[in-house]
């Protein structure tokens, strides 16, 4: 018995050094200067921590700011427009009756079993004709497109699970049908807006394939693709190390403050499914 | 006078419900069910983005002379190989994590954030840490066994050697994933009922017995989720080659994906991108389904 505790924990242990220790070594070089990064002597602590490769983020490479500013506005406003449209959608296919209902969710869950990459060509072509490539409008609206049916499926699952007699009183409480939504079913869902706003960064602040290809100039690329140009840029390991720092700082954030959520959000998805 | 509010309010909620469903609709049309349809129709024509001012139908022809194409068959091969070796591993290791969180809870917050961790890493920050950790000369992994093991003939440029560039990118691929699939499993496990855990202690089973007749059978369902999430993500990879290898040494980690995506947006090949993403997406729903039999035939 205690020898399998050993075991296991030991496992365990090594299991969360490998996790961590690609964020945990990046977050050291970030302090280190050139020299000690490039140094004969491989070092694993700084032995002179400075913050000269933060100066150089902020002051002269305002490039990754540029970098910054598009992942920020593009998350933020796709968040907000995804949650507000599976908010509003996911009420309806859970309560409203109107024709093809039914069909029009089974429709949006085939829809999205096809990879993305089927659907680049067109929406590059699209974004083109419309003038709409490499803007941050540009990506915003794929994004919230792809995420739309996951999310409008979950709000809808979460919906459903409120009891109708509490709408039955709003109702006869005289609330229209919009106040209904507002007023008395909208708080009670928090959970899924918390869910749908948390998934939706995630998926939406990491980005890639979108991106790389609706955004060839440098000044429209959020993060996700901005850092892959920085290998050819003879390679500064410390602007490297703080800016992934950075650029990960609000998904870790949001994942410690929210961890519960996630969880239990991934896991009620599982099962509902 | 109560059947007219009746009807009214019955009418309202119908109106209510198209106009709420409406934007979602428009944005899903727009960019998903409208480039579906437009890519399917490209897939049977020769369109050359620059060179061309439209496409030109070319029908069926299209489908066959992509399996002409050494570089895509090459993908296939490729984006298999990856497949198989990924999934085997993430489904073994997430199923023995989440056993061990099962089984045995102290310091659980501690492993479980740091198994979780990599999860909110987005998989291109990702890799380009991974790129720089393998980088022959300075990453840390051949400090770690050049140094701390002392065994510098085992060092290797990861990613630059045909023999180890397949392997690193599953070892990045699966660092990103096993937190997420050791959820689904770990929840999987916590649905199954106590009782029948009880019942077969009782009985005398010990750990593994308990393991292998009792909890694998129950796992059928997270099993089949978890197989086809694990599916998706294995064949559709198309940031991991694309910036840990760009696809070599030579092709030799070139996948389907990032093959359409070069035979787009770099040789402006338009129609054929569209064959070859759907035969990726035919693929995709082949496994899908084998997925599915093998997990629910056995019963």
């Amino acid at each position: 018995m205690k020898v399998t505790n050993l075991i296991v924990y030991s496992l365990l242990l090594v299991v969360a050094i490998v996790f961590l220790m690609p964020i945990f070594y990046s977050l050291l070089t970030s302090f280190k200067t050139e020299q000690e990064i490039f140094s004969k002597i491989f070092t694993f602590f700084p032995h002179n921590p400075s913050s000269i490769n933060y100066d150089y983020i902020f002051k002269r490479g305002t490039k990754y700011l540029t970098y910054y500013k598009n992942s920020i506005i593009i998350t933020v406003v796709g968040v907000i427009l995804t949650t507000i449209l599976s908010s509003i959608g996911g009420y309806a296919f859970a309560r409203l009756p109107f024709k093809g209902r039914e069909s029009i969710i089974v429709f949006m869950l085939f829809i999205i079993t096809f990879p993305l990459a089927v659907l680049l060509i067109p929406i590059y072509i699209m974004e083109i004709k419309l003038n709409i490539i490499n803007t941050n409008i540009g990506l915003i609206l794929p994004n919230v497109a792809s995420l739309l049916p996951f999310t409008t499926f979950i709000m809808r699952g979460i919906f459903r699970s409120i009891p109708k007699e509490l709408e039955d009183s709003a109702e006869i409480d005289g609330c229209s049908v919009f106040m209904t939504w507002f007023r008395v079913m909208l708080p009670l869902a928090r959970n899924g807006i918390i869910i749908t706003i948390i998934y939706s960064f995630y998926m939406i602040w990491g980005e890639y394939t979108l991106a790389v290809t609706l955004a060839t100039e440098e000044s429209a690329m959020p993060l996700s693709v901005a850092l892959t140009l920085l290998r050819g840029e003879g390679w500064n390991y410390g602007v490297l190390g703080a800016v992934i720092v950075l650029a990960s700082i609000p998904p870790i954030a949001i994942f410690l403050a929210f961890q519960k959520y996630l969880v239990s959000g991934i896991t009620s998805g599982a099962i509902k499914a | 006078m109560n059947r007219n509010v009746f009807l009214s309010r019955e009418r309202s909620k119908r109106i209510w419900g198209i106009l709420f469903v409406l934007p979602s609709f428009t944005f899903i049309f727009l960019f998903m069910i409208y480039p579906l349809l437009h890519s399917f129709y490209l897939s049977f024509t020769r369109y050359n983005f620059v060179f061309d001012n439209a496409p030109k139908f070319i029908g069926l022809r299209g489908y066959v002379e992509a399996f002409k194409d050494t570089e895509f068959v090459l993908s296939i091969k490729n984006t298999i190989i990856f497949s198989i070796g990924f999934f085997i591993f993430l489904m073994v290791i997430s199923l023995s994590i989440a056993l061990m969180f099962f089984f045995k809870s102290r310091f659980s917050w501690f492993f479980r954030s740091s198994v979780f961790m990599p999860m909110v890493i987005p998989i291109s920050f990702a890799c380009i840490l991974f790129s720089w950790i393998f980088n022959e000369n300075f990453g840390l992994l051949n400090y770690f066994i050049g140094d701390v093991l002392n065994q510098p003939q085992w060092t290797h440029g990861w990613l630059t050697e045909r023999n180890t560039a397949m392997g690193s990118m599953i070892i990045v691929t699966l660092w990103s994933s096993i937190g997420f699939q050791t959820i689904l499993f770990l929840s999987g496990l916590q649905a199954i009922s106590k009782d029948i855990l009880e019942a077969a202690t009782v009985d005398g089973a010990t750990g593994w017995k308990k393991i292998v007749y009792i909890i694998l059978p129950n796992l059928r369902e997270t099993y089949v989720i978890a197989g086809i999430w694990g599916i998706l993500r294995a064949l559709k990879i198309f940031v991991q080659p694309m910036v840990l290898t760009g696809g070599g040494p030579g092709n030799a980690t070139l996948s389907m994906y990032m093959h359409i995506y070069h035979t787009a947006f770099i040789y402006f090949d338009m129609g054929k991108a569209a064959i070859m993403a759907f035969i990726l997406s035919i693929i995709i729903l082949i496994f899908s389904i084998l997925n599915i039999k093998l997990s629910t035939g056995q019963e």
